[in-house]
């Protein structure tokens, strides 16, 4: 019965929740991911100022729940079969996607979304449905450009219909 | 009981309905009463002290309130009251006194929320660490979960009898699988009186919750306050919520459910029965259980994407389907499982070496077990008829037919034989489950659980009953999630158990109840990032 284990390899079955990884090409770091977390094992870090939000999985944290596998919305995220998660450097565990934060076409700010962000929902909208243009020139906005586009909007609005 | 209740006491009292039999009363005018009430509660045959909940409601009710639950268990009743205790003294009369199994609760809530008991008989620290400072109370909400207060280590273990010596076990030892401290006061080899000190693994999940997670991160978390009955948790945990949001889960997830959760009381139960193989010398004996157990261990992993946690709760269902060839897999183990188990069983209890170490060793008789509340296989073996699948069913349990095995001797043997028993029954619960499993949905829809809202809600775990209570907050948090595992009444019965027998059947008397202390601890803060250094030394503080 006893196996030679590690000097021959084992096999988890089809089913087995393993170690996740994150694909950086399909990451749009949005951060559902992080935010289903329950041990915090994914954390969305932003940088306003250098503009650039990194997605980081530390797998020593992680409790192999598959939760971020169920919500991410590219399925960017997938657990693996892998189990074996001993090493002697901590840095091992941790993988790292690092994306650009879009910039605010009003102010020229970083918003709080990704540029792959705003390239997924353009994707999503149904063209010839909406006026595609005026979505894209609005869709880079930071809150604040937002609100004045939102107050702006509700004047012109009084202005026609008193 | 409720009806008794009402008769007496109802005037005075406001009430609330959480369900069908679940009643919970809040004292209004006069919180001298509150004794009478919990001894006229408790002088019911069949009536024990369910949980104990101390919440810090000074947010909304300008008090901390203190909620004792006691479980008729012949009617399927559950009862809450209610003492609302002053923010500028917060002291209540001690149930202690005349209940022994409300000691450790009230000890539990003068450490973390800082609300008195008048007149406890202990009044030792329980939960919180020897270093931790004197009048911070973590459960509070003005304290945050991430901070770690440094203080001095002091700890006043009781004082030996006189012509007595210490013998200490723990906190590490070779015969506990997890840190506990038990001081067994001895003369010669017999043991004279016993004191414990536990409580070295809390993670602070109580806090956590409250501090960090949503409701449905919960369920993860839950499932790790322990390594063998997780699942219960969890499980014990969405009920809670899901009775609290008035959610109704789908019948083919409660079969699922109920499958996986009498796949883990198999796991649990062999890996006792091959540990006090193991702790008698009779190391064949364990090897073979736990090669069955391996089985149920891979089928587990089978199911459900892991060989332990389980991951599959989530409020309102599970997240993975029984799917054909899945059911395929248990029904070809099951039988494998029912073959093997009979003959390792004959094996065991034909060897004259583990019955004779077992047999009138360790004994609990019914008062003792009944007094101190004590649940699961300990009381069954103590001639408590007593079992939350039966007497408040849950799940798929309705449904199903099952006995509970009773004992009458309340020593480690007849703990054992009924946990033997009830591997039988689970595994004639599994088939009745794979037979009778429903079609339909497996995740309900729902949508915000409403503040205020509270839920209780227990789970058969293989130790005896694992009691979760909600009270939800604003925005689909939790405001207080109270966690009591079966080992919290279990461990309490110990000392009694060791007192007259002699040291080395203290490892087996020991796990006999089948500890587990990580369960049982829940709630310390531990705060790493904070560089709070703590020395851990082996043997300070223990003999002196």
């Amino acid at each position: 019965m006893t196996k030679a284990y590690p000097f021959e390899p084992e096999e988890a079955p089809p089913e087995y929740r393993g170690i996740p990884r994150i694909d950086p090409v399909l990451c749009i770091g949005c951060g559902a991911c992080a935010n289903a977390c329950p041990p915090n094992a994914i954390l969305r870090i932003d940088d306003p100022e250098n503009g650039t939000r990194r997605i980081v999985l530390d797998v020593g944290r992680c409790i192999r729940c598959a939760r971020c596998e169920e919500v991410c919305p590219t399925g960017a995220v997938r657990l693996t079969a892998e189990f074996e998660a001993a090493t002697d450097d901590r840095s091992d565990h941790v993988e790292v996607v690092e994306l650009r934060l879009a910039r605010c076409r009003g102010c020229g700010k970083y918003t709080c979304y990704t540029e792959r962000q705003v390239e997924k929902v353009l994707s999503l909208i149904p063209r010839g449905i909406l006026d595609f243009d005026r979505v894209r020139e609005k869709l880079p906005l930071c809150s604040e450009c937002k609100l004045k586009l939102t107050v702006l909007n509700a004047t012109k609005f009084g202005e026609v219909e008193p | 009981m409720i009806e008794e209740f009402e008769a007496r006491f109802g005037p005075i009292l406001e009430k609330r309905t959480l369900g069908e039999k679940k009643v919970l009363y809040t004292i209004m005018a006069r919180p001298e009463d509150f004794q009478n009430m919990v001894r006229s509660l408790l002088a019911g045959q069949n009536v024990r002290l369910f949980t104990m909940v101390g919440t810090d409601e000074r947010a909304v009710e300008d008090a901390f309130s203190i909620t004792y639950w006691f479980a008729d268990t012949s009617k399927g009743e559950l009862l809450g009251v209610r003492l609302y205790v002053p923010e500028d003294r917060p002291v209540f009369p001690s149930v202690a006194q005349f209940h022994r199994g409300a000691l450790w609760f009230e000890r539990e809530v003068q450490d973390l929320l800082g609300v008195e008991a008048e007149g406890l008989p202990d009044r030792r620290r329980l939960i919180l660490p020897d270093d931790w400072p004197e009048g911070v109370y973590p459960l509070r909400e003005d304290f945050k979960y991430s901070e770690s207060p440094p203080g001095e280590k002091k700890y006043p273990y009781a004082r030996p009898p006189e012509g007595t010596s210490v013998h200490a076990i723990g906190p590490y030892h070779i015969a506990l699988d997890e840190p506990a401290h038990f001081r067994l006061f001895v003369r010669g080899e017999e043991i004279v009186g016993v004191d414990y000190r536990g409580f070295y693994s809390h993670r602070g999940i109580e806090k956590l919750a409250r501090g960090r997670l949503n409701y449905n991160q919960v369920c993860f978390i839950a499932e790790r306050i322990c390594g063998i009955c997780g699942f219960c948790h969890s499980t014990a945990y969405a009920q809670a919520i899901e009775e609290a949001a008035g959610i109704e889960v789908p019948e083919r997830a409660e079969y699922i459910r109920t499958l996986l959760l009498e796949l883990e009381r198999l796991h649990s139960h062999l890996l006792w029965v091959g540990v006090a193989a193991h702790l008698v010398g009779f190391d064949t004996a364990f090897m073979e259980v736990w090669r069955i157990r391996e089985r149920v261990m891979w089928l587990a992993e089978r199911l459900t994407g892991n060989r332990k946690t389980y991951g599959l709760v989530v409020v309102g269902g599970v997240r993975r389907d029984l799917l054909d060839y899945r059911r395929e897999l248990v029904e070809r183990e099951l039988d494998v499982m029912k073959r093997e188990f009979n003959d390792v069983v004959e094996f065991l209890l034909s060897s004259g070496g583990f019955v004779k170490r077992c047999e009138g060793v360790g004994v609990l008789s019914k008062e003792k077990a009944r007094a101190w509340d004590a649940c699961g296989p300990v009381a069954r073996a103590s001639g408590v008829d007593y079992d939350v699948r039966r007497d408040f069913p849950y799940a798929a349990y309705r449904d199903l037919s099952f006995e509970v095995p009773v004992e009458k001797e309340g020593d480690v043997l007849a703990r054992a034989t009924v946990r033997i028993e009830e591997v039988r029954q689970s595994i004639s619960l599994i088939e009745q489950i794979l037979d009778a499993m429903p079609g339909g949905g497996i995740l309900a829809d729902f949508g915000d659980i409403p503040e205020g809202a509270e839920g209780i809600s227990a789970v058969e775990a293989p130790r005896g009953e694992n009691v979760h209570y909600i009270l939800a907050g604003d925005r689909n948090t939790i405001y207080r999630w109270r966690v009591k595992a079966a080992t919290y009444n279990n461990l309490q019965t110990v000392p009694d158990m060791l007192v007259g027998y002699t040291i080395a059947d203290a490892p087996l008397i020991i796990a006999s109840i089948d500890p587990c202390y990580s369960c049982t601890e829940r709630v310390q803060v531990v705060d790493i990032e904070s560089g709070k250094s703590k020395v851990v030394r082996l043997g300070v503080g223990i003999c002196r």
